[in-house]
Formats: structure tokens, sequence, C-alpha cells
């Protein structure tokens, strides 16, 4: 009777454990917060020039190397010239890196974190930025024009 | 006399083909604003995008939007994560989507006259790799020289193949979702 009793309490915390630990679980992933991108690791570095290249060369490649099946793509820092210099809908800045004679750029966009680090920025500047990639380059026909690499959740790294 | 009038002909000819390269002009507009907005009782959902690009040429009224998928920002990183899945929006497939169209009423525009005009926009809408034929309304404003473009679509998910047969994205997802579209050129 004793051990039934024991075993039946036992059971019983387990069961309300599991629930307390799988409910967690459950109300951590439902909340999860966006992914932190400057604090991920870098995948991959290059210059502007040389992701605009490679997009160029063959978009189906660097798609499967570059973009995350569940939007969480590769974390890039880039380094170019600022050859533009705006802000979007979202008051975010947007700095283009292109090098004179490219034919696409890449365009980053910053956060409401990160904006103010762009404030000396200037247009001709050689930069480094962090960010996640969301898409890449390409000529569109309907466009008539190339397409830049977009990069978001942009940080500078380096500005010298 | 001759050369002057060979020169007033030269004059006309040079002054008609400048004001026909204005007129055929593109507008360019990578100031834009995607919003999709999801209700059901269950809850609702929104996501931003800011990084499309789109043209207009004025003359045809030729109108092309590119909006890069992977851009649309969630506030909640599961529901992103579910967006940009195999399962629904398969954004690593297709990475773009895509709208290629025609203000059929662009005539209407007085591109150097402030004013709201609304307009017509008929054409092929691309997402997840699926096309479907559309056609929506559109106001083009212009104020102090500067173009803007408004609309407002709704994407019916399962003409898409975005289905969401069972668990929580079936009832907690519309079944048809709001799109919001704002472009500065």
């Amino acid at each position: 009777m004793t051990t039934k009793k024991k075993i039946l309490k036992i059971a019983l915390i387990l069961i309300g454990v599991g629930i307390l630990i799988g409910g967690s679980v459950g109300y951590y992933m439902f909340n999860k917060p966006a992914r932190d991108v400057q604090n991920t690791k870098t995948d991959f570095s290059y210059n502007a020039s040389e992701i605009i290249n490679e997009y160029l060369t063959d978009s189906q490649m660097a798609n499967d190397k570059y973009l995350a099946e569940n939007g969480e793509s590769k974390v890039l820092e880039i380094t170019g010239i600022a050859s533009e210099i705006s802000e979007d809908f979202n008051n975010q800045k947007v700095i283009l890196l292109k090098a004179e004679g490219d034919k696409a750029g890449v365009s980053c966009t910053f956060t409401p974190e990160t904006n103010a680090n762009t404030q000396n920025i200037k247009i001709g500047d050689k930069i480094t930025i962090k960010g996640v990639i969301r898409s890449g380059a390409s000529f569109d026909e309907d466009l008539e024009m190339y397409e830049n690499v977009i990069i978001e959740k942009s940080d500078i790294v380096s500005n010298k | 006399m001759k050369k002057t009038t060979i020169l007033s002909i030269l004059t006309v000819v040079v002054i008609s083909l400048t004001s026909i390269t204005a007129s055929a002009q593109k507008l360019v507009s990578s100031t834009t604003h995607f919003k999709f907005y999801s209700t059901t009782p269950a809850e609702d959902i929104e996501a931003n995008n800011y990084k499309a690009v789109g043209t207009i040429e004025t003359s045809t009224g030729d109108l092309v939007f590119s909006v890069p998928m992977q851009s649309f920002e969630f506030e909640k990183a599961l529901m992103q994560e579910h967006f940009n899945s195999k399962k629904f929006l398969d954004t690593k497939a297709n990475p773009k989507a895509k709208l290629v169209g025609k203000i059929t009423d662009i005539s209407k525009v007085n591109f150097t006259k402030d004013g709201s005009y609304p307009v017509n926009v008929t054409g092929n809408l691309t997402i997840n790799g699926v096309t479907n034929a559309i056609n929506e309304k559109a106001t083009i404003s212009v104020k102090s020289g500067k173009i803007s473009l408004m609309s407002k679509l709704n994407v019916t998910l399962a003409d898409y193949e975005v289905a969401f047969k069972k668990g929580k994205p079936s009832t907690n997802i519309a079944k048809t979702v709001e799109v919001t579209v704002h472009a500065n050129y």
C-alpha cells in the first residue's frame, strides 16, 4: 500500500515536472525572439564585388550556398565603397556598397539600434558591414535593371 | 537662308526627340513598404518588408515589383520560420515574389500636376513560384514632383499553393491575406 502510494506520488511529481518543462519549452518556442544577427558568428567575408560576381555567374548556386530554408540565412561581412546613403519607410538607414564599374551593389539596411553608427559614414568611404543576406543580385528582365544583393540587420564592423 | 532652314529643322527634331525621351520615362522605386496582414478570430499576424524594388514606365503604364521574400519580418521568430519554410512559401527555392502588370488607364495620370489619381492594374503576380492573373486598384499620387503609389490587394493563399491543412497555422492564418503596397519613386 505504502509502496503503491509512493510510486503514485513520484509518478505525479514526474508528470507535473514534465508538464512544466514541456509548457515552458513550448512557451519559449512560441515567443522565441528574432535571431540576433550581430551576435551570430560571421559565415563569410567578402568584398562587395566578389559576392556580386558570384551571384551574376550562377545565382542558383549562390542561393543554395547563402539562403536558409527557415529564413535564417548566412551572416556576411561585406567590405566596399559607400556609394549611396538613404533611409527607408521604417526610418532605417540604407547604405549601398558598390564598386565603380560593377553592375550591381550590396544594399545594407540598418536597424533602429544600429542607425546611429552610420552617422559619420560619407559617400566614398570604404567600410565593412555585417548583416544577414536576404536575396542575391541578378539582372531582372521585367525591371530591365540589375537588382542588388540585400543585407539586413546591419551594423558597421569597421570604418577606415 | 538654306542654313537657317536646316538649323531650324534640326532644332525642331532635337526638341521633339528630347520630349519623346522625357515622356518615355522609367520611374524606379527602392523606397517601398509591403505589409502582409492576416486576421482570424485566433490572432492577427502582420509582417513588414522594406526591400522591394519597383518600376513604372510612365508612357506605357508598365508596372513591375520584385519582392525579396526573406525580408518579411514578423513579430514572432517562429512565425517567420514557418513563413519561409518549404511547407509554406519556400523562400530558399523562390527568393522573390514578382508583380508584372500594366496600369491600364495610365493616360489619366498627369505626372507633372499634383493630385491623387485612382488607376487600375492588371497583370501577373508570382508568389511561391505560382503565377496568377490579378486585377487591382491602386492610387498614384503626385506631390511637388514626387510620385508615389499605394495599393491594397487581397491574396488568397491557396491560389499560390500555400496551404495550411492542419495544425495551428490552419486556424490562425487567414485564407485570404491583405497585402498593402506603398512605393516612393
